[in-house]
Order: C-alpha cells, then structure tokens, then sequence
C-alpha cells in the first residue's frame, strides 16, 4: 500500500509538471498569447514612436528578456530571483534586454534584419530586485493582468469561490438525496413503468447540453411565469440590486435572504436534474447487478424482511462503484459549472474562467487550469484509496 | 400423402443465398421503431442542410434595420414573409437557422470523423503491436484523459480563433471547406480552428475502446490462421482486425457525433467557438438570450434543433447498439 502510494505520487507529481508545461507553454508561448497582444495593444494605443528604452521596458515587463527555462522555472517555483548564495554566478547570463541585430544583405539586394547574439545581456545579478512571484507550486498565481489589474489571482478566485461552493455543495447533496432513491426504486422495479418514465428523462437529461436545460428552464420560471402574472424566478446573478415585486410573494429586498434564495433556485434546480438524470442510472445498474447476487438471494431466502434486503443487504453494496463519482465532485466542488453559471451569470469560479479567457487574463486562466489538473488528480487517487476502504477486497499493489 | 409434403425443392434451398451480416443488422435496426423514426428526422435535417443555399428564401447576412424581431410568420414593412421572424439586426431566421444547421451538423461530423479515424488507428496499433506502442499511447491516453477537457477546448477555441492565421489550412483545403459549409474562406478558417480543437479532444475514448476490441479480436483463431497463411501485418491488421472491430465503432461514432455538436453549441454560446455573423445553433441561441425577455420564442427556435438533433442522434445510436450488439442491451 505505502509502495503503491508512493508510486502514484510520484506519477502524479509527472502528469501535474507535463501539464504545466503543456498549459504554459499554450498561454505563453503560441503567437498571439497574452504578451504578443499586449505589445500589439501598446503599439497602438502608445502615442509616440515606440523607443527602444519602451521595448526593453516591455520586454522586461513580460520577462521577455530572460530565457525560456529560466522563465519557466520562475513562474513555477519563483527561482531564479538573484544570484546564487554567496554571490555565485552574479554574472552568470540568464537572458538578453537587446538582442543584437545583424543586417543581411542578399546578392539579390533584399536587405533583412536577423535578430543574432546578444548586445547587452541580462545576469543573474540584474534579476534581483525584480518582481517575481513565489512561483505556482506555493501557490502565487502572480497578478491578475485585466479584470482586477494589479491585484493577486488568489484575492479573484477567493471573492468568487464562496458562491460556486454554496451552488455546487448543495445540488450535489440534492443530486444524491434524489438520485439514489429513484436508482434503487428504478433497480427495485425494473421494467415498470416508473422505470420506464425514468429511463427516458435519464436519456433526454444525457444527451442534451446544460445550457438548452438552462435557457429553457429561464423562459419557463421567469419569462413565461412573469408575462402570466404568476410567481416568477429571478433569471440570473447571486444578488439582487434592486428591490422587486413577485406576485403572492410581496417585495423582495434586494440583497436579503429570500433575495438570494430565489435567485439560487434555477441554477441549482438545473445542475440538480443533469446530476439526477446521470447519477439515478449509475446508481439503478450497480443496483440490478448486486440484486442478482447469491447472497441476496440467501437473505431472502432466510426470510429477512423485502426492505431490508433492499436496505441493508444490497444498498450498501451498490453504493461501491459510486465512490468512484466522487473524484469529479471534488473537483467541480471548486470548479463550478461553467455552463450553467454563465447562462445565470452566477459569479462563481466557472464564470470567473469565461470570464477571464473572453478578456484574456491569462493568469486568472492558468491558475484555474492548473487547480483544477491537480484537483483532479488529487480526487483520483482519493478515489483509490477509498475503494481499498468500501471494499477491503481491493488491495492496492 | 407423406410423399407430397416437400416444402421447398431442394435446389432452391441450396442456392439461396444465406442472409449477410449487415443486412441482419439493418433488420433488427428496422424493428427500433424510435430509432428509424429519428433516422427519418436526421435525414431531414441533413436535406434542408444540403439544400440550404437553394432554399433559403433570404440573403444569410442581410439587415434590415426597419423589421428587427419580427415574430414567427411576420410581415416585415417591404412585404416579406418571415415563416420564423427575424433576428436583433432583421436578419432572417429562417435563413439564418438552415445555414447553422449546415455548419453546425457539418462540424460536428468532420470534427468526428477525424477524431474517430485518429482513435481508431491509435487504438489498432496500441491494441495489435502491444509492447512500447501500447505503453506510449496508452499512457499518452491517461493523461489526457485526467485533463478538465472543457478549459482546454475553450482556451484552445479561444487562442485559435483569436488568430486564424496561425492555423494551418492551405488555401484549397479553405475553399472546399467554405464550399461545404456554404461561407466564406475566413469564416471557414475560424470553422476549422473548431474543428480541429474538437477533433483534438475527441479520439480519447475511440482508442481505449478499439485499443480493447482489438486486444479480444486478435486472440481469434481467424487471425492465427491469417498469420499461419503468411499474410502481412496490415493485411491482418485492416481485413481481418478492422472489420470485426468495427462495430462498436459505429455506435461510438454517432454518440461521438452528438457529443461533437453539442460540445460545438456549447463553445459557440460561451462566444469562444464559431462567430456571428457565421451563424450556428449555439450562437443563435447566446443572441436569443441577451432578448429573451422581451420576445420569448426567440431562444426557442435555434434551441429546438439542438435538442431534436441531438436526442435523435443518441435513440440511433441506441438502436445501432441494439442492432449491431444483442449481447450489449441494457
């Protein structure tokens, strides 16, 4: 088991560093990444001819002017941030502010410019001083860049992740109470037409995306609901600005209690039924294998009572295979959904993610990617472990 | 009378020919009742999609400032008919909606199309020749599968729609696109970026499941005698390994194909996918939200094809696993 876990670790500790890389080097270095278009931004909206000092400015704004590994490895873990203990390598060269230029003249008389060697170098010694994160590994996701500039990611997604664990928790937890009840009536009765009714709205609730669920779900509650004069649903945001008048109801103060509750309904009811819709399945086929089992058929047969042989006898064990569930709950815990909250502008951290990619806050970007990798990676080896502990007939080797 | 009861004359019993293997499977296909009907309603919708710049009764693009939200069978003020209104700029709906329905579905079969043949090829080799192929794709599959692939697809839609150029397309390849998808070479480019990001985090599932069916065909005593006669890997591999492979393929494929276009929609909607004035159901439908309030069918009506395309989509598909694989049903 120790000897398992340390392996898994260690392959975990790989994947996270591929995928860091693969995530770094997508934002940071595909032509027309953030820093590209920054510099376009500042060639047009700079009023004057761009100086070279300006270019060296920007350059070293980005960390343009330090070489790639280096780059790297300052984002990652914020190292190189000076010379070495003692002062070693001060002078040790890490990047170039200006690259040299060398004119190529062909034979045919084109003249091109060929960036070549390096006319005045960046040192270690010259990084000191500079800004640098504590790199992502300790959890500096360094500066917000467009939607809160100048603030820290961390201070963007802990204003937003209050709402997507108070959305997600609890329709996860409705999901659940709901789900598997009707997965094991469903189980219980099979082929009747319970089963049936259940059987289809599981197949329409997969197969359709979240955001047709949502939208429908808005012209129902709230258009249709409005236009008719009944009680109607609030469409979208966490709180309310303005005080407002639902019929049967009265004046709702923006910003109270039921404020926020009204406007919690939707979305939780959506992602509450596309969980339902997955899970009740899950939870009936688990349900039908283990109700075949011999021992089942034992406990029956000794006369224990129908309900607790569904109950006690065969619950339990169905409920194994849905630990497995639980690496994705985890994740979407903090993730959020992003779907659905964009189509309710629910300000939680899916829409913190669309959000940053539309206003391209590549760092807001890269922390919410990278969280989520880990996240994830976290939850399955969780789910391993947990399995060992349903069921001691898994060993881990 | 014991002498007269011969039922069929013996010769036409040897010579009639034994029923093949597809035409079993569209046999048992036929008795899906939901499933033939949903083939009914794809086909349809596949029609008037070919059939899109013939029938369109308007230009795709054209404004028209004096009839904006026109409801469905509306008359706008120069007396044209609008069999379903028009849009927030008075553009046609009708005609907006039969050319989404052609780059919509269009795209979501390319984009299946090449992620399945990627999945089907790596699934063959990891499946056939075991050994470091099978580690390195098998691996390569574990990891990517523990990618959020959502972030990804947007981040990658975004970065590549953000700049087209960088996509590489060689200018015919533009131009039989934008022929399919009746646009124009740009907004083909932008159609492809979606493609290939699609396709990109498509083939994932295709290879584990080929790479699966392989590993239980290739233990057949057929393939044994194959070798056993002398014939090459890829003769083995794409006449005896492939056929017998195929088909849970197909069924993956046409889930594959509805988990494609919804994904699309739902990039186009996010606004990271393909972009107006290249009209698709999922931009359609993020327009019709922001004026839902004020013109309720508006979200109705591009968001009615998602749903029909896609739920008829899946009941073929259940009816192609019921047909191609008794054993499956569940």
């Amino acid at each position: 088991m120790a000897g398992y876990l340390a392996r898994r670790f260690l392959q975990m500790l790989l994947v996270a560093l591929v995928a860091a890389i693969c995530s770094y080097g997508m934002l940071y270095l595909v032509p027309g990444g953030p820093i590209d278009q920054l510099l376009a931004e500042q060639q047009n909206t700079g009023q004057n001819r761009i100086t070279e000092d300006d270019i060296r400015r920007v350059r070293e704004r980005f960390e343009l002017d330090i070489y790639l590994p280096f780059r790297f490895t300052r984002w990652l873990i914020g190292w190189p941030a000076g010379p070495l203990p003692g002062g070693i390598g001060a002078d040790w060269q890490v990047g170039c502010s200006i690259p040299g230029q060398v004119r190529l003249r062909y034979p045919d008389g084109r003249v091109e410019v060929v960036e070549e060697g390096c006319e005045v170098p960046v040192t270690l010694a010259d990084l000191e001083g500079r800004k640098v994160s504590r790199g992502i590994v300790f959890g500096d996701f360094g500066m917000s860049q467009v939607m809160l500039r100048g603030r820290p990611v961390t201070d963007l997604i802990m204003t937003r992740l209050p709402y997507t664990l108070y959305l997600m928790g609890a329709s996860i937890l409705l999901s659940i109470l709901i789900a598997i009840p009707i997965g094991v009536y469903s189980a219980v009765r099979q082929y009747s037409r319970f089963d049936y009714v259940m059987t289809t709205v599981a197949f329409i609730g997969a197969s359709l995306p979240s955001f047709v669920f949502g939208i429908f779900a808005i012209l129902l509650f709230s258009v249709l609901a409005k236009n008719a004069g009944l009680p109607y649903l609030p469409p979208g945001d966490a709180v309310g600005v303005r005080d407002y008048t639902i019929p049967w109801i009265g004046t709702v103060q923006a910003g109270s209690f039921l404020d926020r509750f009204l406007r919690f309904l939707m979305p939780c009811g959506v992602l509450t039924f596309i969980n339902i819709a997955g899970w009740s399945r899950f939870v009936r086929g688990s349900m039908l294998e283990v109700l075949s089992l011999d021992y089942v058929r034992t406990a029956r047969a000794k006369g224990v009572a129908e309900r607790v042989v569904i109950l006690k006898h065969a619950l339990r064990n169905s409920l194994i295979p849905f630990v497995t569930l639980l690496a994705g709950i985890l994740v979407s815990l903090f993730s959020g959904a992003l779907i659905t909250e964009t189509v309710f502008n629910w300000p939680g951290i899916g829409r913190l993610f669309i959000d940053a990619l539309s206003r391209n806050d590549y760092n807001v970007v890269m922390a919410l990617l990278i969280i989520n990798i880990v996240l994830l990676l976290i939850g399955i080896l969780i789910v391993d472990i947990l399995y060992t502990v349903v069921d001691p007939r898994i060993r881990l080797t | 009378m014991a002498t007269s009861t011969t039922a069929v004359p013996l010769e036409e019993a040897v010579t009639r020919r034994s029923e093949g293997q597809w035409a079993i499977v569209f046999r048992r296909f036929r008795r899906h009742r939901l499933a033939m009907f949903c083939i009914g309603i794809l086909a349809l919708l596949l029609l008037l999609s070919a059939a899109t710049p013939l029938i369109a009764p308007y230009e795709r693009d054209q404004p028209n400032l004096t009839g904006r939200f026109l409801t469905p069978l509306g008359v706008d003020a120069d007396g044209g008919f609008h069999l379903l209104g028009t849009d927030h700029l008075g553009r046609d709906y009708a005609t907006r909606l039969l050319y989404a329905s052609r780059v919509s579905l269009g795209t979501a079969f390319i984009a299946t199309l090449i992620s399945s043949t990627i999945g089907i090829l790596l699934g063959m080799l990891a499946g056939y020749f075991g050994g470091w192929v099978d580690t390195i794709i098998s691996r390569t599959l574990e990891i990517v599968a523990t990618l959020p692939t959502l972030l990804l697809l947007l981040i990658l839609a975004s970065i590549l729609v953000q700049n087209i150029n960088a996509v590489p397309l060689p200018s015919w390849g533009a131009s039989l696109l934008a022929f399919i998808f009746a646009v124009s070479e740009r907004e083909a480019r932008i159609i492809f970026a979606v493609i290939l990001v699609l396709a990109f985090f498509g083939w994932t599932g295709t290879a584990r499941l080929m790479r699966g069916m392989v590993l239980s065909v290739r233990e057949n005593v057929y393939i044994e005698s194959a070798r056993a006669l002398g014939a090459s890997n890829m003769r083995i591999l794409f006449r005896h390994v492939f056929p017998n492979a195929l088909p849970p393929m197909i069924v993956d494929f046409t889930l594959g194909v509805n988990g494609t276009l919804v994904a699309e929609s739902a990039l186009s909607f996010l606004g990271f996918g393909i972009q107006d004035p290249t009209p698709t159901w999922g931009n359609m439908l993020s327009y019709a939200q922001s004026y839902m309030f004020q013109h309720p069918w508006m979200p109705l009506i591009p968001a009615m094809p998602i749903l029909i395309a896609s739920i008829a989509i899946n009941y073929i598909g259940d009816g192609l696993r019921d047909a191609l694989d008794p054993r499956q049903r569940g």
